[in-house]
């Protein structure tokens, strides 16, 4: 668990972040979102001392970040950012032993873990490990500079906009992905970008932050469905809300008995694509199939509409 | 098919190689040129001898057959490899005929006649030697092929030199006189570049680390260095004078280490005060160059200043700083030669004494190996500059 409390950074006598509490829950995925200057990735980098707070201040589990020495903190804390920021002069696998290494790890142990991780982010150690970062693509720089954060298994990891500079097909990959690994690793992430959607797509809670201050702090559904002011409905964009509100959810809780023709549909595909299939295939209900394929009941048009709207 | 061929035939077939047209014309200006001076001894006033008085009738004539077909091809758009092969023939035959001249015009029994290449013979290996680096440019060998072509160029020297063919050179006459005095000037010269070099780097890369932390330290710093930088080096001997004479005097111990006012100590001050200019500031850039978020992760991931320096800002900064240390050697190994003005030793003794005596081959004696030092750092250094940045894009 992660609380900031009180949290305010001053520059010049411009508060850049203002008096900003928030906890972030042990394993969720806590997204900040925000416009440039809107002070989120300086809230982010309060976390680990990269800016240090003017007043208030960060406590990990219960402990004072300050107790340590700033670098020690920050060996225990992940950090992936735009760019990957990747060692140019160092291989795969030395980059991704940055922290293993500052902290002492010996080589046999330090070697599993980069295999490890390079299976978990789909990179053939054989084929990768002994790469430099500029033979790869951007999406593989970027998985790997995710996985130099997650070397040293922590337990809390922070992203600021990781995937800003991806094309949107990989940008989403690197998004699924991202939900994926952090249930197999169940480390807490707080994950800085300017992007709603991706906010919606990714965010357990979403911190919206305008002007150096938190203005909602709140899972997506409540944010899509009560905006706090006229900025964070315009951040969400009213038009896009039912189909933002769609996303959020898989067809599996939607699924209803009966009949249905035509192709089915995956249960885990969530509301918003369903929707989009439906009206694609001028179809009122599609048959929902579990991975293996059996079929578990039906999904229809009229359900997923009355999905769509507001709650009453 | 018609237009293909219309479009690469003119390229092929029509045009000359633009480097080669300047090659050509140094050949043939070298070849109009006297080939080698004779004098009857070493500081009568000399005379001229071209081409085909000072070779024998066959060997000018074969030369001047080579020289023909190495401006042919060196015109012509040749390939790069027929390029440098036409070069390294050239250049052998330039570098060997210079011994027969030598041979054919000293007269027998005649200890004091000196023989010396002149205008046409340095045009002659000017042009072979253009011709050769541009090939081996357009060849794009690699770091590890130039420095082996170095020592094999190095290698084919040396043998050349004990072989013989140049003994009755003016040049290695004027060597096999002072053998011993050559090697310990060597030696002096060799000791003041690259100690003055080490120096600068001991000082150099330092201050360069601590004036890119400490911007505000950055202009005064680089600004003073400057100031070091347009003192003429004479005047910067006359101005150590003073201080060092006084250190020699008062500070214990200085005089045993061999400080004085004038001498060795002087001139390895001033070198590597010009140094650290191009130390310090080429330091500065190479940090400054680490991409801002590389720094930043390495910060985010909890290296501290002095791990974040070596092991991420140094090793990235590395192609910059070689390129200081590329520009200080050479520079240094040709300044060095000035240090004999105030008896700091070096090939300058020999360049000085020359000037003194008014015997152009004892000049050559101090500057050939001085060019050739300064040469042979440069082919080293950029090989190495090359090896460095050759993993990164």
């Amino acid at each position: 668990m992660i609380a900031i409390e009180a949290l305010t950074k001053v520059y010049d006598s411009v508060a850049a972040v203002d008096d900003v509490s928030m906890v972030v829950k042990a394993g969720s995925l806590t997204v900040i979102v925000g416009a440039s200057g809107s002070g989120k990735s300086t809230l982010m980098r309060m976390v680990n001392r990269l800016v240090e707070p003017t007043s208030g201040r960060v406590l990990i589990d219960g402990e004072d970040t300050t107790n340590l020495p700033a670098h020690e903190l920050r060996r225990r804390i992940g950090y992936a950012i735009q760019n990957h920021g990747l060692f140019p002069h160092r291989t795969v696998a030395q980059n991704i032993a940055t922290v293993p290494t500052l902290l002492g790890w010996d080589r046999r142990r330090i070697e599993a873990r980069v295999e490890e991780l390079l299976q978990l982010f789909q990179l053939d150690p054989a084929t990768f490990a002994g790469r430099h970062p500029y033979e790869l693509s951007g999406g593989q720089q970027q998985r790997v500079g995710v996985a130099r954060a997650l070397a040293a298994e922590p337990r809390l990891l922070l992203m600021d906009e990781p995937f800003g500079a991806l094309d949107p097909l990989i940008r989403a990959k690197a998004q699924d992905d991202l939900k994926t690994i952090q249930r197999q690793v169940s480390t807490t992430i707080i994950f800085v970008t300017h992007d709603m959607e991706e906010a919606i797509r990714l965010g357990d809670h979403i911190a919206v932050m305008d002007g150096g201050k938190l203005l909602q702090y709140a899972p997506p559904a409540e944010i899509l469905v009560h905006p706090a002011s006229p900025f964070v409905a315009a951040l969400i964009g009213v038009n896009d809300r039912p189909f933002r509100l769609l996303s959020l959810e898989t067809v599996a809780h939607e699924v209803e008995p009966g009949e249905a023709e035509g192709e089915p549909i995956a249960a885990d595909a969530d509301l918003r694509n369903v929707l989009a299939e439906l009206l694609w295939s001028r179809r009122e209900a599609a048959p929902v199939a579990e991975r293996d394929g059996r079929i578990v009941g039906r999904v229809t048009l009229a359900r997923l509409i009355a999905r769509a709207g507001m709650p009453t | 098919m018609a237009a293909s061929l219309a479009r690469t035939a003119p390229v092929v077939s029509r045009g000359l190689d633009k480097l080669g047209v300047v090659v050509a014309a140094l050949l043939a200006i070298g070849a109009a040129s006297p080939f080698a001076v004779f004098r009857a001894n070493r500081i009568v006033a000399g005379e001229a001898k071209f081409f085909f008085d000072a070779l024998p009738a066959p060997d000018a004539a074969l030369f001047a057959l080579v020289a023909a077909a190495a401006g042919g091809v060196a015109l012509l758009k040749t390939p790069a490899r027929a390029r440098l092969a036409a070069a390294i023939v050239f250049s052998i035959a330039v570098a060997g005929l210079i011994g027969v001249a030598a041979n054919h015009l000293t007269p027998p029994g005649e200890p004091y006649a000196r023989v010396a290449p002149a205008a046409g013979f340095w045009l002659l290996a000017f042009a072979g030697s253009i011709l050769f680096t541009d090939s081996v440019v357009r060849l794009k060998l690699g770091p590890v092929t130039r420095l082996l072509a170095l020592a094999l160029g190095v290698a084919a020297f040396a043998l050349a030199l004990r072989s013989g063919v140049w003994s009755e050179l003016s040049i290695l006459k004027e060597y096999a006189t002072r053998a011993d005095v050559f090697w310990r000037e060597a030696g002096a010269h060799l000791v003041l570049a690259v100690g003055s070099l080490a120096a600068a780097m001991a000082v150099g890369l330092p201050l360069g680390v601590a004036i890119a932390r400490k911007t505000g330290w950055r202009a005064p710093v680089l600004n003073t260095l400057n100031a070091i930088q347009t003192i003429p080096s004479i005047a910067m001997f006359g101005m150590l004078i003073g201080p060092l004479g006084w250190i020699s005097v008062h500070v214990p111990g200085a005089a045993a280490l061999g400080v004085h006012g004038i001498g060795a100590a002087p001139a390895m001050l001033a070198l590597f005060l010009y140094s650290l200019l191009p130390m310090a500031a080429n330091t500065v850039v190479g940090i400054d160059q680490a991409p801002s978020d590389v720094v930043d992760a390495a910060d985010g991931m909890g290296m501290t200043r002095r791990q974040r320096l070596f092991s991420v800002e140094l090793p990235l900064a590395a192609p910059v700083i070689l390129t200081a240390v590329r520009i200080v050697l050479v520079q240094n190994i040709g300044m060095a030669t000035i240090a004999a003005l105030i008896g700091g030793g070096g090939f300058g003794v020999f360049v000085f004494a020359g000037l003194g005596q008014t015997a152009p081959d004892l000049i050559l004696l101090g500057a050939l190996p001085t060019v050739f030092l300064a040469f042979a750092a440069a082919i080293v250094l950029d090989a190495a500059v090359e090896h460095v940045t050759g993993a990164r894009p």
